[in-house]
């Protein structure tokens, strides 16, 4: 049907939001209209920040102010000199930063700047932020505040939002980004868990708990049969739990929650997320996880039956709760064990209706077991991930006394993030120190980390020190050098890429153990230390595989690691250890992308002009990061690149992260459960670890769409 | 007597029964014979659009409902009793009527999912108004949408319509209903989203906005097919009334919009907007637009906020989102476990 209505007149004096919503309308001779963002930003300036800054007339009363009306932490200030933190500033507002977008400049504003407690005017400009992160982090040393300041500010190292949002502010939530905790098959450790999720939620973090340990539905309490109600109800009350707490409003609580496949209530378990669920087991903000096993899939392979087996049945037959058994190596002997009462579902119709709950809510999210504790370079057992799927940890269990104390403390995980951006650290005058310095921040974050109130995340934090280094900005790196995402040289570029970070990492931990005299606990035990970790670094020499990738990495001054290099920092690290237990996990960041004009996570884009909306937000539009009108050519969306480029592009990263990567799937609304549930046998195989959403594109029906709108339309 | 009092007695009217017969004849619909392949293509639409109110957080908004002035959040209440007053009739009386005009028997099956969903949305708003605000509040929208002339007037032409014999004329009063009359209400939502506000809300909203914009757009697809066959006079007459109802209408609407409106000093902006979606209409009617592109300048901001495209990037972990459907299901075949 023809239409008629394709331009829109540009109405005089626009307010920031209409120039910004200009992004996503073609301009009068169809090309995008970036220069309307860049406007947009500018009256966003001039409109409102600007007129709502506080001005103070120097650097000596803004920050005595600040410490008298508790806005910032004295103790943090206390750690310098005055003449230093001058000289911070100084170089901080020397490097004339500028927001790229709109939205870069908005989210910052509405999200992270520190305001007046009436939330009216602002405090700080993007700098400030900036030195008083830099300044929190480093803890009183200099060097490391200078690198700080460097790198944040060029944009080459982004912290995750609490760290970001929190450091050196007075009344302030955690840095820490997630938590991951379990439950264990009695009321104690319910009770706790919920009371756990509050606390946490409080502190401004995502929560994640494990719920394989509980016992099914109808399973017996006290010998007598029938008396459980399952999983569901636990889901509600943590439901309602997260969505009563939240950071000083800054942030909604969020939590997920994880089961065994092989759980008998998994079923139950998916159709909370069904449209047509009823309100009593409707689960609305909760996220999803299935942790599923190799067996699984041979069962489905074999269109045979896969058994759910009694958590309740499977702790007592082996004297260890559910999840720390591995349900491939021991399915036989439990279905052939008549004391553990199973029920069977078939296993092909099991991986449709994952499919089909994914179509219709994006969950749940899928951990494949066997192939996390395969690449676990730590001894113990990874039953769970986290919000967002990227952190992967051993863990053990908390037992408690009649009076509710604690018998014996288990460890439970946290971890603080923090993402480079790949383009601009691959411009960065040094590669190395870049990396050395994010780990030393995140580090930080972990050394300063306190989790009084839940027992097993502090003694975890305090034996593991574990951070999860991330990456953004693939997509937008790779299109401004030319080349395609998931062709053979976008891969061959992850693959070197996250190769040197990975030594880079493992050298600046090493670092910290030779100077601090401390490696994780649990070391000793690690495939760090027997060497074995090493191995495929040693024997095989990592070098790219295509000129291109050559090319940019010898244009970029990088220098790649070779095997030399791996056999004296194996050496090193056997002898001296190192100080962090986890040191990547890539992340989807969300918002500090934003912030820092990067794509997502090593995603490609969602569309060229994203539509992003968020409940502070509202709904904005983004454009991707050294987009032009000339080279759109490389912004493919993720729908049109399609899910087997995303996996082999996630699996050239997966084999040198020791944790996960937060992997979205995308697919247009004509695929079918068949093809989602063909990805998820494409990407198992291809020894990817955790697959987070499943994002589906439905486009209007032809017709109906609004016209000129760019999103829409490409 | 309260507005679906009203809407309820006209439906009973024993004239209007009169005048909308049930079909005298129903036969077994055969999906395997598609006469018209729009009629499947829609229906597959509309299934998999399915949705309910109870699968989006509106919760999440109270803090964001708390930040609106009392004056804004009047107005947000009175533009809900509005919606809901025409989605009650053209649930109960509107997308029924059609039937019995239908030209094939998918069509009148459209019709009954379309009837659903004008429900759904009916029904939505009550689940707005009973998260946001008190039952004293709610009551006094209600009372309000009741003692507004306009908003009665409006109610009343499109009832008239529904009641006339004539089944062309009929969807072009649906038609305009679901593409014209609906958007003085949805701009509210989409302003305040835009600006962050009631987020939640607006998702519901643009699900409401994506179902209308296939029901109009089908309506009005019927409408030119049911023209087609029709003489070059009848044609004339139908366009002459259709403009005709229209002007009636936008006469209405203006006086409607300026009542809500005003206090917020939005009016100016919520013309534009029925200025566009009156042409958007008209389009879908198979018509030139009525009215020029100078006055058609929508605020960027609404009008990328009304693409019913679902693609937007949304934070999961504040809202639902506006962008999944209910998927086919195929099962996996042996070549897929082949590894």
């Amino acid at each position: 049907m023809a239409n008629t209505l394709t331009e829109v007149a540009a109405p005089q004096a626009l307010d920031y939001h209409s120039l910004n919503a200009m992004l996503n309308l073609y301009g009068p001779n169809g090309e995008i209209q970036f220069d309307k963002d860049r406007e947009a930003a500018r009256e966003y300036f001039l409109q409102h920040v600007n007129q709502n800054t506080v001005f103070f007339h120097s650097l000596k009363e803004r920050l005595d102010y600040l410490v008298e009306k508790e806005y910032y932490e004295q103790a943090v200030l206390d750690q310098y000199s005055f003449e230093f933190i001058t000289k911070l500033n100084d170089l901080a507002y020397s490097k004339k930063f500028r927001f790229q977008t709109f939205l870069g400049a908005f989210k910052y504003y509405t999200s992270y700047t520190l305001k007046t407690f009436d939330g009216k005017r602002y405090l700080e400009r993007f700098e400030d932020r900036v030195v008083m992160t830099a300044l929190g982090l480093a803890q009183g040393d200099e060097k490391l505040a200078i690198g700080l300041v460097e790198e944040i500010i060029a944009g080459r190292f982004q912290p995750a939002t609490p760290t970001f949002l929190n450091t050196g502010k007075a009344q302030r939530g955690e840095l820490v980004s997630c938590f991951l905790l379990r439950i264990e098959d009695n009321m104690e450790s319910i009770a706790r868990g919920i009371n756990s999720a509050l606390q946490l939620s409080k502190r401004g973090g995502g929560v994640a708990l494990l719920l394989s340990n509980i016992r099914e539905a109808g399973a017996p309490i006290k010998q007598i049969e029938n008396q459980s109600s399952g999983i569901i109800p636990v889901m509600k009350l943590l439901e309602d739990s997260f969505s009563y707490a939240n950071q000083l409003g800054a942030r909604q609580g969020a939590g997920a929650v994880y089961l065994q496949a092989h759980h008998p209530d998994i079923l139950r378990f998916l159709d909370t997320k069904r449209e047509n669920a009823d309100e009593k087991i409707r689960i609305k903000t909760l996220s999803l996880g299935v942790v599923v096993p190799d067996i699984t899939f041979e069962l489905a392979k074999k269109d045979e039956d896969m058994y759910l087996f009694s958590p309740y049945d499977v702790e007592r037959v082996y004297g260890v709760p559910f999840a720390d058994i591995s349900v491939t190596e021991k399915y036989r002997e439990m279905v052939d064990n008549p004391a553990i009462k199973k029920t069977k579902i078939k296993a092909r119709d099991f991986f449709q209706t994952l499919a089909e709950i994914q179509f219709e809510s994006g969950y749940p999210y899928i951990m494949y077991e066997d192939t996390v504790n395969a690449a676990n370079p730590i001894k113990g057992r990874i039953n769970m991930s986290n919000l967002c799927s990227e952190i992967l940890q051993v863990n053990t269990p908390t037992t408690y006394n009649d009076d509710l104390s604690y018998d014996q403390i288990g460890k439970d995980i946290s971890c603080n993030l923090g993402s480079l951006n790949i383009a601009l650290t691959m411009d960065s005058p040094d590669f190395g120190a870049t990396v050395e310095t994010a780990i030393r921040g995140l580090t930080s974050v972990s050394n300063q980390s306190h989790i009084r109130s839940v027992r097993s995340i502090e003694d975890g934090n305090d034996k593991s020190h574990a951070i999860g280094l991330g990456q953004m900005n693939l997509h937008g790196y790779l299109a401004r050098e030319r080349v395609y995402y998931g062709s053979e040289e976008g891969i061959d570029f992850t693959n070197i890429y996250f190769y040197t970070v990975l030594f880079h990492a493992l050298r600046a931990s090493n670092n910290i153990s030779i100077e601090r005299g401390e490696k994780f606990d649990g070391f000793d035990d690690s495939t760090y230390a027997s060497g074995e970790f090493f191995d495929k670094y040693t024997d095989q020499a990592w070098v790219p595989a295509t000129a291109r990738v050559a090319e940019l990495f010898t244009t970029s001054n990088v220098h790649i690691p070779t095997q030399d290099d791996w056999k004296a920092l194996k050496a090193s690290i056997q002898q001296y250890g190192i100080y962090n237990q986890n040191l990547q996990a890539v992340p989807p960041t969300g918002s500090i992308s934003y912030i820092n004009n990067s794509t997502s996570s090593i995603h490609p884009i969602a569309s060229k002009i994203e539509i992003r909306k968020e409940g502070k937000l509202g709904r904005v539009y983004y454009p991707a990061p050294f987009m032009t009108n000339d080279n759109l050519d490389y912004y493919q969306d993720a729908y049109e690149i399609g899910a087997e480029k995303i996996i082999d592009t996630y699996a050239a990263a997966t084999q040198h992260v020791d944790q996960g990567l937060s992997l979205t799937l995308f697919f247009k609304d004509t695929a079918t459960t068949r093809d989602i549930n063909k990805a998820q046998i494409y990407a198992w195989r291809k020894g990817i670890k955790t697959i987070y959403y499943i994002r589906l594109r439905q486009l209007a029906l032809e017709g109906t769409e609004v016209d000129g709108c760019v999103s829409c339309m490409l | 007597m309260t507005i679906t009092d009203k809407v309820n007695a006209a439906a009973n009217d024993p004239a209007h029964q009169g005048r909308i017969p049930l079909v005298s004849q129903v036969n077994a619909i055969n999906w395997n014979r598609i006469q018209d392949e729009k009629d499947v293509e829609v229906w597959n639409r509309l299934v998999n659009n399915f949705w309910l109110p109870e699968k989006v957080p509106l919760s999440n908004d109270v803090q964001s409902w708390n930040t609106l002035t009392p004056e804004e959040q009047q107005l947000t209440m009175r533009v809900f009793t509005g919606l809901t007053l025409l989605d009650t009739i053209q649930g109960t009386v509107g997308a029924v009527s059609l039937i019995p005009d239908a030209i094939t028997p998918h069509e009148e099956a459209v019709y009954t999912n379309i009837a659903f969903m004008e429900s759904v949305h009916a029904k939505s708003y009550s689940s707005i108004f009973s998260t946001l605000a008190s039952t004293p509040e709610i009551d006094d929208a209600f009372r309000w949408s009741v003692e507004n002339p306009n908003l009665q007037k409006k109610a009343e032409i499109v009832m008239n319509y529904y009641r006339g014999d004539d089944p062309l004329k009929r969807k072009v009063a649906s038609t305009l209903l679901e593409s014209f009359l609906f958007y003085s209400g949805f701009y509210l939502p989409m302003y305040w989203s835009s600006r962050a506000k009631l987020t939640n809300t607006a998702d519901l909203i643009r699900l409401i906005i994506r179902d209308e914009a296939v029901h109009g757009y089908y309506i009005g697809y019927k409408f030119q097919k049911g023209l087609e066959k029709e003489t070059e006079e009848r044609r004339q007459e139908i366009k002459d009334y259709t403009f005709n109802l229209l002007f009636e209408l936008y006469d209405n609407e203006v006086q409607y919009t300026q009542d809500l409106y005003d206090q917020v000093g939005l009016t100016e902006d919520v013309k534009k907007f029925l200025h566009y979606n009156a042409n958007k209409a008209l389009m879908n009617l198979g018509y030139e637009p009525m009215f020029p592109k100078t006055v058609t300048d929508v605020s960027p901001a609404i009008l990328s906020a009304l693409s019913p495209n679902a693609d937007e990037n949304h934070d999961f972990f504040s809202g639902s989102g506006s962008s999944y459907v209910i998927g086919k299901a195929v099962n996996t075949e042996d070549e897929d476990w082949d590894f």
